[in-house]
């Protein structure tokens, strides 16, 4: 009984859209497969879709709707008070709410700072949401920099962070402003802009140009094994083909909380700097998408802690340490230790020799 | 045999060195804290880790620069002292290493005789020339550029990334680290082991009086002949 009923409320919202726009549905002559978001929305999105059919408040770019896990749902399902009188009376109320699908989210955001200053959909549009693995360390500080200026997040971290370009830059504010635990290190293909002073995630189109005919992660990852290893990155950053490319590189939380505050154990540069170099072993290239998304792909292991080549311009103090540099240096610190000891063996042993000639050394 | 007193190293020197020395040892302090913050938590927070480190590298930069005004503007010493000459390079050198490596040993007296223009023997004439031409340029000017990575960008690229700033900067200061030691303790090699520490303070090193020297140098013996 509960299963039909599962598939009755599955299907419901397909039936509503061929009833209100039989002749959108007809039109696409797509049939459900619930799997395609767009296709299953099809109703919905042949006026919606269309930026010259409605404003672009209410505009939704299939591609984007497409890829959400919302789109399987149905636009009916959160739009579920709709009736027959759409689109001549405009309004679409809901009773549906983020948190009838998200309870746990939201009794954790409900008791954050945010709560009181912006909904859910101040940072989530629900018609193109990803998954944290589909999204930029940029995207995501772009949805905090909606409300908070970056000449006020500067100003503020100027006051007790070092560096604070740098950080700001490297870190995605989730990774200290959420209840974060496990971090790991995203590398993105950037360009070397005008002076150089900011490094810019390039985007689909251009490393589309860049890569020709083969895929875009083949430019870095060039066997095509979707597996980047230190090697392929050596070759990447060498190679003069690539010269205004590089590879920017942020730390960014494996699942932020919604718990959006400072956190104590953040204000502890060693939270980040003295968690020991197993932190950063682990890394992911982001590639970028042709619908905005990112595609994830493994880095070898302790790619981040490379001394020359795999990531150049990524170094985190302490944490990032490289073991064998640890050891050379230590080599070169006893080295010096040589003579004192050494020498100062002999000296001892031969000291008759000098306090004979009044030498009291 | 009489003893004479030589004004070896003038104020600028003196200030120069105790600066530098002071900022250094704090350098490496926070620096292995910087480095090790799990292992070396010495200096409380690793903020104050990294504002101390950064303080006391601006000091020996500018100390660094006193040094090198000093040495060049106002002495007119600085090749002179730093830069070793022909007979420093071929025999000299050789001179000075038989004599830490051997004949110190057997209590023979040290070859060379500071005076106020040769107060460098070959062997330091040319480690300082590395020190202070090469090392410790170097280590100052990838530190600062450390401090500035934002501003710098464009430099720390076309130097190759902030990874292979951060290990030149590393490994130049474990070699500043290792010569320390080397350093400190040929200091005590003189006639008694403060022989050559307490001109660094006075200025006045206490020499030997001997017929084979100071015939050129007679003037910068001073009053304080004993």
């Amino acid at each position: 009984m509960k299963t039909r009923i599962m598939i009755l409320q599955q299907m419901l919202p397909l039936l509503l859209t061929l009833l209100l726009f039989p002749g959108g549905a007809a039109a696409s002559g797509v049939a459900d497969t619930f799997s395609d978001g767009v296709s299953k929305n099809a109703g919905c999105i042949k006026c919606h879709g269309d930026n010259k059919a409605v404003s672009a408040r209410v505009y939704i770019d299939p591609l984007k709707l497409g890829h959400t896990t919302h789109a399987r749902f149905g636009c009916i399902t959160c739009h579920d008070a709709i009736t027959t009188a759409h689109p001549a009376v405009k309004a679409v109320a809901r009773t549906t709410t983020c948190g009838d699908c998200h309870a746990d989210v939201t009794v954790e955001y409900s008791r954050s700072p945010h709560a009181a200053k912006v909904s859910c959909g101040g940072c989530h549009n629900p018609h193109q949401v990803s998954e944290l693995v589909e999204v930029s360390g940029d995207d995501l500080n772009k949805q905090c920099n909606k409300c908070h200026s970056m000449i006020k997040i500067n100003a503020s971290h100027a006051k007790w962070l070092p560096q604070t370009d740098i950080h700001l830059e490297s870190v995605a504010c989730v990774t200290c402003h959420s209840g974060a635990e496990n971090f790991i290190v995203n590398l993105y293909i950037s360009r070397k802009q005008d002076g150089r002073v900011n490094l810019v995630p390039v985007g689909y189109e251009e490393l589309k140009k860049l890569s020709g005919n083969n895929e875009l992660k083949t430019l870095i990852d060039s066997n095509n094994d979707g597996y980047v290893s230190l090697n392929e990155l050596r070759i990447f950053n060498r190679n003069e083909v690539y010269h205004d490319y590089c590879l920017k590189s942020m730390l960014t939380p494996v699942k932020p909380t919604h718990a959006f505050k400072t956190f104590e154990s953040r204000w502890n540069c060693t939270f980040c700097h003295g968690s020991g170099n197993q932190t950063m072993q682990t890394s992911f290239l982001s590639i970028p998408q042709k619908d905005g998304t990112y595609a994830r792909m493994a880095v070898e292991k302790g790619a981040v802690l490379d001394v020359l080549n795999a990531i150049p311009d990524f170094y985190l103090t302490g944490a990032g340490r490289n073991a064998l540099l640890n050891k050379i240096g230590l080599v070169i610190i006893a080295g010096g230790l040589i003579m004192p000891v050494g020498h100062g063996f002999l000296r001892f042993l031969t000291r008759k020799n000098r306090s004979d000639k009044g030498d009291r050394s | 045999m009489s003893k004479k007193l030589v004004y070896l190293q003038p104020a600028p020197v003196r200030i120069w060195h105790w600066l530098n020395a002071l900022g250094i040892v704090t350098l490496i302090i926070s620096g292995a804290q910087i480095r090790f913050p799990e292992y070396v938590p010495i200096l409380g927070s690793y903020r104050a880790a990294i504002n101390l480190h950064n303080t006391a590298g601006i000091v020996v930069a500018l100390s660094f620069s006193i040094w090198f005004f000093y040495y060049k503007m106002l002495a007119h010493t600085l090749e002179k002292t730093y830069v070793p000459n022909t007979e420093d390079l071929t025999t000299g050198l050789f001179r000075q290493a038989v004599f830490y490596f051997l004949m110190y040993f057997f209590g023979t007296p040290n070859p060379h005789h500071p005076t106020p223009e040769h107060k460098f023997n070959p062997l330091q004439k040319s480690a300082y020339l590395l020190i202070m031409f090469l090392l410790m340029p170097l280590v100052s000017l990838t530190g600062i550029v450390l401090m500035n990575i934002g501003p710098m960008r464009e430099l720390v690229l076309m130097i190759g990334g902030m990874k292979l700033l951060s290990t030149l900067h590393f490994l130049l200061a474990c070699s500043l680290c290792a010569f320390l030691f080397t350093h400190v303790y040929l200091a005590t090699l003189g006639k008694s082991p403060m022989a050559y520490i307490k001109p660094m303070w006075t200025g006045w090193e206490e020499e030997d009086e001997r017929e084979d020297h100071g015939k050129h140098d007679d003037h910068e013996v001073g009053d304080k002949r004993q």
